[in-house]
C-alpha cells in the first residue's frame, strides 16, 4: 500500500532494493557532516557527530522533553483522527451534510496556528490542553480527506452485491466502504504523524512548562546550534519511526490488493442545478461557521477584550473609523504572503508528483526517496528556516522552498500510493502488449493517481498556508503571519481575528478552486469519486 | 519547581510543627492559603529569579498566598490571562500595556522591575555602534515589527532612519555572526549573553542611555483586582520586592536557584549567572536604593509618556498606580 510496504513485501527484491537505500543514507549523513564543517562559523548547522555528542551528554533532559511532547502529540493524534473518522461517517451516512461537514472542517483546519495557539491558551489556562488540541487540529483534516476518498473507492458491483442480499447503507459501509478505505486511511495516518508532532511543538510556544518546543526556543535564542539540531534530529527520527510503525501495522491488517474500479462516466448534473446546489451549500457552511463562532463565544463567556465575535470583525473591517486602514494593512500583508505562497505551493505539488513517478519507474529509489522526504517534512520548520535562509538568502526563495517542502511530502505519499493503485488486470493487458514502463505510467498509472493527487492538492492548500505563516512569524517577519503575531503582542485583537477570518476564508476558497478543477478532471478519469 | 518548593516548605513547616508540637498543638497550615497566578513574559530563566527566590524562601506562603508562576513564550501574550483573571498579575512592559489599554483593557502598572529599558543595539568590536549616529550606513537585523522602536530612537537623537538599512531577521545572533548584518536590535540580557557564552564579545549600546525611556518588566493588574483583591496584590508585590532584594545580594545564588528549580528548561548555569549579573544595572539604581525595588519617579513617567508618544501610544500618568507599592514599602 505504501512505499515502504511495497519495498519490504517482496522478499526477493528486498536486499537488492535496500542496498542503494543504505548507501544513500550513508551519503546523506556524510554530506550533512561535511556541510556542518563547512558552515561551522555561520552558527546554523551542527553535523551528525555534534548532534550525537550533545545527545549523549544530555540524555536525561532530552528524554524527559521527548516524553512530554510525544505524549501530547500522541493524544492529539488519536483525538484528531477519531474526529476525522467521526466526521467522515457523518458525511457518508448523511450525504446531504457532506459539503457542510467538510466546509466546516476545512475552515477550522485553516485557522492559523499563530493565532489559535494563544486563544486556546486563554481558554484552557496552564496545562497540556493547548498543545494536545493544536496537535489534533494539525492532523484531523489530512485524515478526513483521504478517508472520504477511500470510502468511495469501491467498485459499483460490490454495492450491487450488498443490495442483492437485501442489505442497506450500514452493511455497505461496514462490509465494503470501510475495507476499501483502509489503505487511504493509513496514508492519512502516515501524513498525520509528523504534523501532530509539529503541532504539539508549536503549541508549546504558548507558554508550556516543558517539552521539545520549549527547548527549541531556548536553543535558538542561546545560539546553541548543537542543541537545536539535536532537537531537530530527535523530532525527525521520531516522526520517521512513527511513520514506519504505522506502515508496519497496516501491513498486518491489509492483505488484499486494492479493487479494480471501472465505473462508467456519470451524466453530469445540469449546469443551473449544480450552481444552485453549491450556492446553497456554501451559504449553509458560512451560516454554520458563523453560528458556531458566535455560539462558542457566548457559551464560553470569554472577555470581549480578546474574544471578538462576527459582529466585531465586521465592524473592524467595514464600519469602524479606521476600517479603511485596517483593510489596507490586511490587503498588503496578504499580497506579500501570496507572492511567496503560490510559487511554493505549485513547486511542492510538481516535485511531489514528479518524484512519485520517478520512484515508480526506478523502484530502487523508493527507500532513499521515502526516507529523505519524511525527514524533510519532519524536521521542524522552526529549525530549518535559518538554514534555508542562509542557503537561499533572506529574500523570497527561502520562504518558497519551505512552503514547497511542506506541500511536497503529502503529495508524494499520496501520489505514490495512487500510482500503485493501478488495476492489476489493466496492467496485465499492457504487459501482454509488451508496453514499457513509461507507457504504463502514462496510460494507467497517472489516471489511477489522479484522485489521490487532487486530494493531496486540496489538503496542501491549508498546509501551505500554515507553512508560510509560520515562516513569516518565526523567520522573515513579513506578511500576514507576522501581522498576526504582532497584533497579538500589541493586543490588537480586532486585527488578529480579522486576519484569522480572512486567512481561513481565502484558504477555503483556494481549496474550492482546486476542487472545481478536480471534479472536471475526475469526471473523465475516476467518476466513482463524484458519486 | 514543585519538588524544590515542597521540600523546603516541608522543612520549615516541619520545624514549626515540632516547635508547636511541644506545646501540644499540631497545626495543619499556618495560614489559610489563597491562590494567585503571576504570568511571566518569557520562558523561565534568571530574568524572573527574584520571583523564584520569593517562592523558594516562602515570602508568599508566609503571607498566606500561594503563587503559581505561569511561563510565557514566543506565542503567549501576557495581557489576555490578566484580563480574564487566570493571572492576578502579569509581567508586561509600558509599551505593550499602553497598547492594551488603548484596546480597552483596564490595566494599571503597579511596579517597574526594569527601570531602564533593556533594548540595545549590539554590534561587534571591529565595526561598533557606540552611539545612535553610528547607525547611519549600517545594516541592522531586527523584526520589522520593531521598526517603531528604531524610529523612536532616531527621532530622539536626530538621526535619519532612511540612512539605516533594516534587514528583517529572526530573533537570533546568528545573522550578526554570519556577517549578514552589522548590528542587531535585541535585549541586553539575551543575545549578547548568548554571544559571550560562544566566546564572542560584543559592543552594546543601551537605548535607555540615549533617551529611549520605556519601563520594562512592569507588573500589571486590572482595576477590578485593585479594587477587590488588594491584600493579595500587596502580598504578591511584597514577596516580589523581598525576592528581588535578595537577588541583588547574590545574583550567582539566584542563577543557581533558577537552574535547580527548572531542570526541564535546559538552562545552563554559566549563561544564567551572566544574565543575572547583566540585568542588575537595569533594575537597580540610586533611586531604587532610596525608594525601594519597583518604584519610579514622576520624571520617569513624564519621559515614558514622551517616548511612548513617539511609538504612537497616548497615555496619561494615571496608568502608573503607586498605591500597592506604597503599602508594601510602608508596611
Amino acid at each position: 500500500m505504501t512505499a515502504l510496504q511495497a519495498t519490504l513485501s517482496a522478499p526477493g527484491s528486498q536486499a537488492r532494493r535496500s542496498l542503494p537505500a543504505i548507501l544513500g543514507l550513508v551519503g546523506v549523513f556524510l554530506i550533512w557532516e561535511l556541510a556542518a564543517r563547512a558552515f561551522e562559523d555561520a552558527f546554523v548547522l551542527a553535523g551528525p557527530s555534534d548532534v550525537l555528542a550533545y545527545l549523549m551528554a544530555n540524555q536525561a533532559l532530552m528524554g524527559r522533553a521527548l516524553m512530554v511532547t510525544l505524549s501530547n502529540a500522541a493524544i492529539g493524534f488519536v483525538l484528531g483522527n477519531l474526529a476525522a473518522v467521526l466526521l467522515a461517517l457523518i458525511a457518508l451516512l448523511w450525504p446531504r451534510s457532506e459539503s457542510v461537514v467538510t466546509g466546516l472542517a476545512l475552515f477550522v483546519f485553516c485557522l492559523p496556528l499563530v493565532a489559535t495557539g494563544p486563544i486556546l491558551r486563554v481558554f484552557f489556562g496552564p496545562g497540556e490542553w493547548p498543545q494536545i488540541l493544536l496537535a489534533a487540529l494539525a492532523v484531523y483534516y489530512t485524515t478526513l480527506i483521504p478517508l472520504l476518498v477511500g470510502l468511495r473507492a469501491a467498485p459499483a458491483t460490490w454495492f450491487d452485491l450488498v443490495r442483492s442480499y437485501g442489505r442497506g447503507r450500514f452493511a455497505a459501509l461496514f462490509h465494503v466502504r470501510m475495507m476499501a478505505s483502509l489503505p487511504y486511511f493509513v496514508a492519512g495516518l502516515q501524513i498525520a504523524a509528523p504534523a501532530a508532532f509539529l503541532g504539539a511543538m508549536v503549541g508549546e510556544f504558548t507558554g508550556a512548562e516543558r517539552g521539545m518546543g520549549v527547548l527549541t526556543i531556548r536553543a535558538m535564542r542561546a545560539l546553541d546550534v548543537d542543541m537545536t539540531w539535536a532537537l531537530a534530529s530527535v523530532a525527525t527520527a521520531v516522526a520517521i519511526l512513527v511513520y514506519l510503525v504505522i506502515g508496519w501495522l497496516a501491513r498486518l491488517v491489509l492483505s488484499d490488493a486494492p479493487p479494480v474500479i471501472l465505473a462508467a462516466p456519470r451524466a453530469s448534473v445540469s449546469g443551473r442545478a449544480a450552481v444552485w446546489k453549491s450556492t446553497v451549500n456554501i451559504a449553509l457552511t458560512v451560516g454554520v461557521v458563523l453560528g458556531v463562532w458566535w455560539g462558542a463565544l457566548a457559551v464560553l463567556d470569554v472577555s470581549p477584550f480578546f474574544a471578538k465575535g462576527p459582529a466585531d470583525v465586521f465592524d473592524a473591517l467595514f464600519l469602524a473609523p479606521d476600517a479603511a486602514t485596517t483593510r489596507a494593512t490586511l490587503g498588503s500583508a496578504l499580497i506579500d504572503t501570496s507572492v511567496l505562497l503560490l510559487p511554493g505551493y505549485f513547486a511542492g505539488l510538481l516535485a511531489g508528483a514528479g518524484l512519485a513517478m520517478l520512484v515508480v519507474l526506478v523502484p530502487a529509489l523508493t527507500g532513499i526517496a521515502m526516507t529523505l522526504s519524511i525527514a524533510l517534512r519532519s524536521v521542524p520548520i522552526v529549525t530549518t528556516a535559518p538554514l534555508v535562509v542562509l542557503l537561499a538568502g533572506r529574500g523570497a526563495v527561502g520562504t518558497i522552498v519551505l512552503v514547497a517542502v511542506m506541500v511536497f511530502f503529502p503529495t508524494f505519499v499520496a501520489c505514490l500510493h495512487g500510482l500503485r493503485q493501478a488495476p492489476g488486470q489493466v496492467m496485465d493487458v499492457l504487459h501482454s502488449y509488451a508496453a514499457g514502463p513509461i507507457l504504463q505510467l502514462i496510460r494507467v498509472r497517472i489516471p489511477a493517481m489522479l484522485p489521490a493527487f487532487f486530494a493531496a492538492a486540496r489538503m496542501s492548500v491549508p498546509a501551505s498556508v500554515l507553512a508560510v505563516t509560520v515562516v513569516e512569524w518565526l523567520a522573515t517577519g513579513n506578511g500576514i503571519g507576522s501581522l498576526m503575531a504582532v497584533s497579538a503582542s500589541l493586543s490588537d485583537y480586532d486585527m488578529l481575528w480579522s486576519s484569522v477570518v480572512l486567512v481561513s476564508l481565502l484558504s477555503s476558497l483556494g481549496y474550492a478552486a482546486v476542487g472545481a478543477i478536480e471534479s472536471r478532471v475526475l469526471r473523465i478519469y475516476a467518476p466513482e469519486q463524484l458519486a | 519547581m514543585k519538588n524544590v518548593f515542597s521540600r523546603r516548605s516541608f522543612l520549615s513547616t516541619g520545624a514549626a510543627g515540632l516547635g508547636l508540637g511541644a506545646s501540644g498543638l499540631w497545626p495543619k497550615l499556618a495560614h489559610a492559603q489563597t491562590t494567585a497566578n503571576l504570568q511571566l513574559s518569557w520562558l523561565h530563566s534568571a530574568q524572573f529569579a527574584g520571583s523564584y527566590i520569593a517562592m523558594d524562601r516562602g515570602f508568599w506562603s508566609d503571607a498566606g498566598l500561594e503563587v503559581g508562576l505561569l511561563q510565557g513564550g514566543p506565542n503567549a501574550p501576557v495581557e489576555p490571562p490578566v484580563v480574564s483573571g487566570t493571572a492576578l498579575v502579569g509581567i508586561s512592559a509600558a509599551d505593550y500595556t499602553a497598547a492594551a489599554v488603548e484596546q480597552g483593557a483596564p490595566f494599571k502598572i503597579l511596579g517597574v522591575a526594569m527601570q531602564k529599558n533593556p533594548f540595545v543595539v549590539a554590534s561587534l568590536p571591529d565595526n561598533p555602534v557606540n552611539a545612535p549616529a553610528d547607525l547611519v550606513g549600517k545594516r541592522i537585523g531586527m523584526a520589522l515589527a520593531n521598526t517603531p522602536v528604531l524610529q523612536a530612537l532616531c527621532s530622539l537623537n536626530g538621526v535619519d532612519i532612511n540612512g539605516i538599512e533594516i534587514v528583517p531577521t529572526q530573533y537570533s545572533a546568528q545573522p550578526l555572526l554570519a556577517g549578514e548584518v552589522d548590528c542587531l536590535l535585541c535585549w541586553e540580557t539575551d543575545l549578547p549573553v548568548a554571544m559571550a557564552m560562544q566566546g564572542v564579545e560584543s559592543v552594546t549600546m543601551l537605548m535607555a542611555d540615549h533617551g529611549y525611556a520605556v519601563h520594562s518588566q512592569t507588573y500589571i493588574a486590572t482595576e477590578d483586582s485593585l479594587a477587590t483583591r488588594r491584600a493579595d496584590l500587596v502580598a504578591l508585590m511584597s514577596g516580589e520586592v523581598r525576592g528581588w532584594e535578595a537577588y541583588r545580594e547574590d545574583t550567582a545564588a539566584a542563577a543557581a536557584l533558577t537552574v535547580e528549580m527548572f531542570p526541564d528548561a535546559g538552562l545552563d548555569l554559566a549563561t544564567q549567572e551572566l544574565q543575572a549579573e547583566r540585568q542588575v544595572p537595569l533594575m537597580f539604581s540610586d533611586l531604587t536604593d532610596e525608594n525601594g525595588f519597583g518604584s519610579w519617579t514622576d520624571e520617569a513617567v513624564a519621559a515614558n509618556i514622551e517616548t511612548l508618544a513617539l511609538l504612537g501610544r497616548t497615555v496619561t500618568p494615571d496608568l502608573w498606580d503607586r498605591s500597592i507599592l506604597d503599602e508594601v514599602h510602608g508596611a
